[in-house]
């Protein structure tokens, strides 16, 4: 049986492609604007991978943000519930999952794949990707150097604004009052580890926690997180497919 | 508002639960409720009769009543009445507390509209509540008369019902000195024992609710607790009676939904976005633990006390989180999910709601010990966060699924 997830995310589309049960290709694209030709590209992308027409698939599902805009798809899925399907595939072990994305942050906690409670931050950008973006782009560095630049400071920043348009104007005052770019980058990624681990906390997650999302390729954002809740994180090789991933294996044990 | 939030949430793949669930000719005819309400209300003022407006359950009615005057409540669910609000409260306190305000103080010039009954009163009856409503209710004096009636927070003392009793005989002298009637101890108890009947008439609805499937929606169900004290207590009843034989004949069909206990804040009329996206999300909710809900009728008033004593022993018993300590909700909560077989309770608070924001924490760790799972939406009188709370419905009901 063949089945396609498909993750129309608010930054990224994501697709993975799997036959009876095992993951056979994968992509990962940016949304822009009209999220629902980004969902058919990459949907065709893993197709043309796979070198399989679409009357071979069985079943397509859609998650994310877009998912009930996807008409082609059999059934949209909220991707709380493919997150925690994706992770489970991946590692069985696992009973806690924190999702930062580019807009919002869950953490959720599973048994056996089920979830069985979770908390979303969605009504602020503060422990989101774009938190990142914006407060990045006040200290003038690409998002991509934030952990590298974080990794060299031995006295970083503190960050305390809870609203990102306020935090942007606390880096700007930071940067005034002399603090370095390192001291200042390793702030604004404590700042959102501190916010995400309260989620953590409120959920009880204390082992086998999954890191997943776009923001879990943030090296220094994981070791943050690790640090803040004392446990070691995982963290797929992927870490953004976990929701197509799970999506596509909707109907599967 | 329903059309609209389905066409924002484009929700053409999710089964529409209104399809299949009976459509009842009693709530149909409440669509025409309103403005046969308005004419009885101004012939009554025109005949000299006095009409007060109020806010909270811990207002007696039957002191109203038995004192020859009509009610209409006076709780705002309207989203554009808030901006009005603006101009003299603070932008963050609840949006009941903005959207009562705008609507009483809105002179039209800003073209929003208030419905008609909240310029309609002769006295507001106001209660000593959370912060935000009593700080509101001396800014509202300077528009209409206000009466406030202070409340006891520590109900559970001895003391606290002494005091609850007086303030209630100083209402009842403010209520004649009003309509110049006397209120009588016989008055009071016809007025008791007709609100009681009230009261029996929502039990055996909710009664029916507890049939799997459930025979009747919660939104359709909170067409009419919105119009609870808006109605005359006798047009009120004429319509539960019929919405009872309706619901009672109706064979429910289709599969089994999770059945959903909304617990929080009140929904005044024109606010039901939350439980519009949970049926649409294909839940069902089954009973409501709020001031549209149980809270308002769940306690009888004794009929066989002295009729004060009686009024006061019973409204004090409200568990509204403006009291402390009020653990007689976390238990009420308990005992309603065991009897109407909830699935989960999906915890709905007004933002900066803060007695029942605070309280979640507590109701969280109680349904948590007994297994249930909740759901915390957090939400204003606003559209813009539908599709953030469509997606948390949607992961809740596939979890209880």
């Amino acid at each position: 049986m063949i089945s396609v997830g498909l993750d129309a995310g608010s930054a990224t589309t994501k697709a993975v492609l799997i036959k009876d049960g095992r993951k056979i290709t994968q992509t990962i694209r940016p949304t822009a604007f009209d999220f629902i030709s980004a969902a058919e590209i990459a949907y065709q992308e893993v197709l043309d991978h796979a070198g399989i027409g679409k009357k071979d698939v069985d079943h397509v599902y859609a998650t994310g943000y877009g998912r009930n805009s996807i008409q082609f798809a059999d059934k949209a899925i909220s991707e709380i519930t493919t997150h925690a399907k994706g992770v489970y595939h991946l590692y069985p072990e696992v009973n806690g999952i924190i999702d930062i994305g580019g807009q919002d942050s869950k953490v959720i906690s599973v048994n056996d794949g089920k979830v069985t409670d979770f908390l979303m931050n969605d009504k602020c950008a503060a422990g989101t990707g774009k938190f990142l973006e914006y407060t990045a782009r006040a200290l003038e560095v690409p998002i991509d150097d934030l952990g590298s630049l974080a990794f060299d400071s031995e006295t970083p920043a503190s960050i305390t604004s809870m609203c990102t348009v306020f935090a942007e104007s606390e880096v700007i005052s930071l940067r005034t009052r002399g603090f370095t770019k390192q001291d200042i980058a390793a702030g604004i990624i404590e700042s959102i580890a501190r916010r995400v681990a309260v989620m953590a906390r409120q959920l009880e997650l204390k082992q086998n926690v999954a890191f997943v999302g776009g923001v879990a390729k943030n090296t220094a954002i994981k070791s943050a997180l690790e640090k803040e809740l004392g446990i070691s994180l995982y963290v797929p090789a992927e870490p953004q497919i976990t929701g197509a991933l799970g999506a596509a294996l909707y109907n599967s044990n | 508002m329903l059309i609209l939030i389905r066409k924002r949430l484009n929700m053409h793949k999710i089964p529409m639960l209104f399809d299949k669930m009976h459509c009842f000719k009693s709530l149909e005819n409440l669509k025409s409720a309103y403005i046969e309400r308005i004419h009885q209300v101004s012939d009554e003022r025109r005949s000299g009769k006095k009409s007060v407006g109020t806010f909270c359950l811990f207002v007696p009615d039957e002191i109203i009543f038995a004192a020859g005057a009509d009610r209409m409540i006076l709780c705002g669910g309207k989203n554009d009445t808030i901006s009005i609000a603006e101009q003299y409260l603070p932008r963050n306190i609840c949006p009941l507390v903005k959207s009562s305000f705008g609507s009483i103080v809105n002179d039209g010039c800003s073209g929003v509209k208030s419905c008609s009954h909240f310029s309609m009163v002769d006295m507001i009856v106001a209660e000593n509540t959370c912060d935000s409503k009593k700080k509101m209710y001396e800014l509202l004096d300077n528009y209409v008369p206000t009466y406030v009636i202070d409340l006891p927070q520590r109900p559970d003392t001895p003391e606290a019902l002494k005091y609850f009793v007086t303030e209630l005989d100083k209402f009842r002298d403010a209520m004649e000195q009003l309509t110049g009637n006397k209120v009588t101890n016989e008055r009071l108890r016809q007025e008791i024992i007709s609100s009681n009947e009230t009261r029996k008439l929502l039990h055996s609805l909710y009664e029916l609710r507890k049939r799997d499937p459930s025979p009747i929606s919660g939104v359709d169900m909170l067409k009419i607790l919105q119009k609870q004290y808006f109605l005359s207590p006798g047009e009120l009843k004429e319509h539960l009676r019929m919405l009872i034989s309706e619901v009672e004949s109706v064979e429910p069909e289709g599969a089994h939904r999770p059945r959903i206990m909304i617990s929080g804040c009140p929904m005044p009329g024109g606010n039901t976005k939350v439980p519009e996206i949970i049926e649409d999300k294909g839940g069902v909710i089954v009973v409501e633990e709020s001031c549209t809900g149980t809270r308002s009728f769940w306690d009888m008033v004794d009929e066989d006390k002295e009729p004060m004593l009686a009024l006061a022993e019973r409204y004090i018993e409200i568990p509204c989180s403006c009291m402390s300590p009020n653990d007689r909700r976390i238990d009420n909560i308990l005992e309603l999910a065991r009897d109407f077989k909830v699935d989960g309770v999906v915890y709905y608070t007004l933002q900066f709601c803060h007695g029942y924001n605070i309280e979640k924490y507590k109701v969280q760790q109680a349904l948590k010990k007994a297994g249930i799972p909740m759901l915390f939406v957090e939400t204003d009188y606003s559209n813009s966060d539908v599709e953030q709370i469509g997606l948390r419905v949607d992961a809740f009901m596939e979890m209880l699924s």
